[in-house]
């Protein structure tokens, strides 16, 4: 090689050394533990809670098996914390969609999104059970 | 090329990726132990903590109840239930200033036995109910008050439907309404023969589900000046079933008292009393709503009548976390549950906070 290509060499090989160090930061961020899963696990919670506090009267249920979506998610925005946005299906036994609504009051475009499943049951007249997925975001 | 240039180089790049390797793996395992501004493990110490104060019953389990009974270990769930995130009624009505018996920050602080740690702690419905007067139309025999009622939850409107009470001196109505649309027009007609001032208290139900409720009362002037601040003559305190009332200024006679719920109202007997103080016994109400308790009297020169709910809430005990100072020096977490008192349903925020790294 001649002696006028060393410095090209260099370069190269200065330009690779910082590809390298950017993707090793890169690949770093990915590794570090980030709060926002604490942030999901607040949010998981408090969707947990909205649905068990609707199923414990046989509310939840009612809304399910009478098809009325519309209360269900006027409920759920009323008792979810402001701010949170959510969107609900509900699945029967055969894991077979239920909801022929969108039961959900805004749409989940933040990348923080918690999910929530839970199983819960019509009590009258005719013993039902469906699962019912929420995914949960705080609105940005 | 030569060869030795491609060995510099691969060496180099290797110990690279070997420094950023350790790098990230120091990282990840120093991560909870490095002061930051967001403490993983102290964001899950707190949430832990508010969880603990909203599902343990504290000691004794029926601290509650009983007004001499020295709190040992702060813990707001209903002694005997087994749902999660019950509350007891008299738990927290204890935590409000207001209340006869309550319970002082400084001796919740130090029965929640946590040294290291601050907490502000509030209950309230989860919408909110505006009363506001907007004309009055006065006839020979009556004059007729129109408010218009609003039931909204952060400006947001909430279909619901109110139960509204009038109440003046010797005088006690009961009005139903329907709002659809999250707010409402309602009349109040009062006769001209008698003196107020009067009370409208209202109680409200979402449509969407009769245990989300809320409620509020409006004092207004009727033949008379206008209404004293809440808590002017009386202090209310309800506790176990028991409303206490006692007298602020000397020369005040109570007349009545009423317990007003969305679906059943009526009207306390005294049970004991003397110049300073009245007790009555307040019912059992199995209806999903909060109890309004409304007690009128008179002093030396006029009639009034004063107002509170069992359970005595909105109510927020606590550090003060707005202060810039506090901020400044305590990383503070907010954690929101969805409580029951009764069969209602409430809103109730746990503010923490620990010392700064």
């Amino acid at each position: 090689m001649r002696r006028e290509n060393a410095g090209q060499i260099r370069v190269l090989e200065a330009f690779f050394a910082v590809l390298v160090v950017f993707s090793a930061f890169t690949v770093t961020t990915s590794f570090t533990v980030s709060p926002n899963n604490a942030k999901r696990e607040d949010l998981a919670s408090i969707g947990l809670q909205a649905l068990l506090k609707l199923d414990s009267d046989g509310s939840l249920g009612n809304y399910v098996s009478g098809g009325n979506w519309s209360l269900l998610r006027d409920v759920l925005d009323e008792v979810l914390p402001i701010g949170v946005c959510f969107n609900l299906t509900v699945y029967d036994d055969q894991m077979q969609q239920v909801n022929n609504a969108i039961v959900a009051n805004g749409g989940l475009n933040n990348q923080e999104i918690a999910f929530v499943e839970y199983a819960c049951a019509s009590r009258n007249p005719v013993f039902n059970c469906y699962t019912i997925h929420m995914w949960l975001a705080v609105a940005s | 090329m030569p060869v030795i240039s491609i060995d510099t180089f691969f060496a180099c790049s290797l110990m690279v990726l070997l420094t950023l390797s350790a790098m990230a793996a120091s990282s990840k395992l120093l991560y909870p132990y490095i002061n930051n501004a967001v403490d993983v493990n102290s964001v899950e110490r707190f949430r832990e903590a508010s969880k603990y104060m909203l599902l343990s019953k504290g000691s004794p389990a029926d601290w509650g109840q009983r007004d001499s009974t020295i709190l040992e270990r702060f813990g707001l769930a209903r002694a005997g239930s087994d749902a999660a995130y019950e509350l007891d009624i008299d738990k927290v009505s204890r935590l409000n200033d207001e209340n006869s018996y309550a319970v002082p920050y400084a001796q919740i602080f130090e029965a929640l036995k946590m040294s290291d740690v601050s907490f502000r702690l509030e209950v309230k419905p989860l919408f909110e109910v505006s009363i506001n007067l907007t004309s009055t139309f006065n006839a020979v025999n009556e004059t007729i008050y129109q408010f218009e009622i609003s039931t909204q939850r952060h400006g947001a409107q909430v279909p619901a439907s109110l139960k509204c009470y009038a109440v003046t001196s010797n005088y006690f109505n009961v009005g139903f309404v329907g709002s659809a649309s999250g707010q409402a027009y309602v009349n109040v007609t009062l006769p001209n023969n008698i003196g107020g001032p009067a009370l409208l208290a209202v109680l409200a139900k979402a449509n969407s589900n009769t245990n989300v409720v809320s409620f509020n009362a409006y004092g207004f002037a009727h033949n008379s000046a206008q209404p004293k601040q809440k808590g002017t003559f009386l202090k209310l305190g309800p506790l176990n079933y028991t409303l206490t009332a006692s007298t602020k200024y000397p020369n005040i006679n109570l007349s009545e008292a009423y317990a007003l719920a969305f679906n059943y109202n009526s009207t306390l007997t005294k049970t004991t009393g003397n110049d300073t103080f009245s007790t009555y016994n307040i019912p059992r109400i199995l209806d999903s709503s909060p109890t309004l308790l409304v007690v009128t009297g008179e002093n030396s020169t006029a009639f009034f009548a004063e107002w509170t709910a069992y359970p005595q809430i909105p109510v927020e005990v606590g550090a003060n976390f707005a202060n810039p100072t506090t901020i400044a020096l305590t990383n503070v977490f907010a954690y929101p549950y969805i409580i029951t008192i009764g069969s209602a349903f409430y809103e109730c925020t746990v503010w923490i906070g620990g010392p700064r790294g």
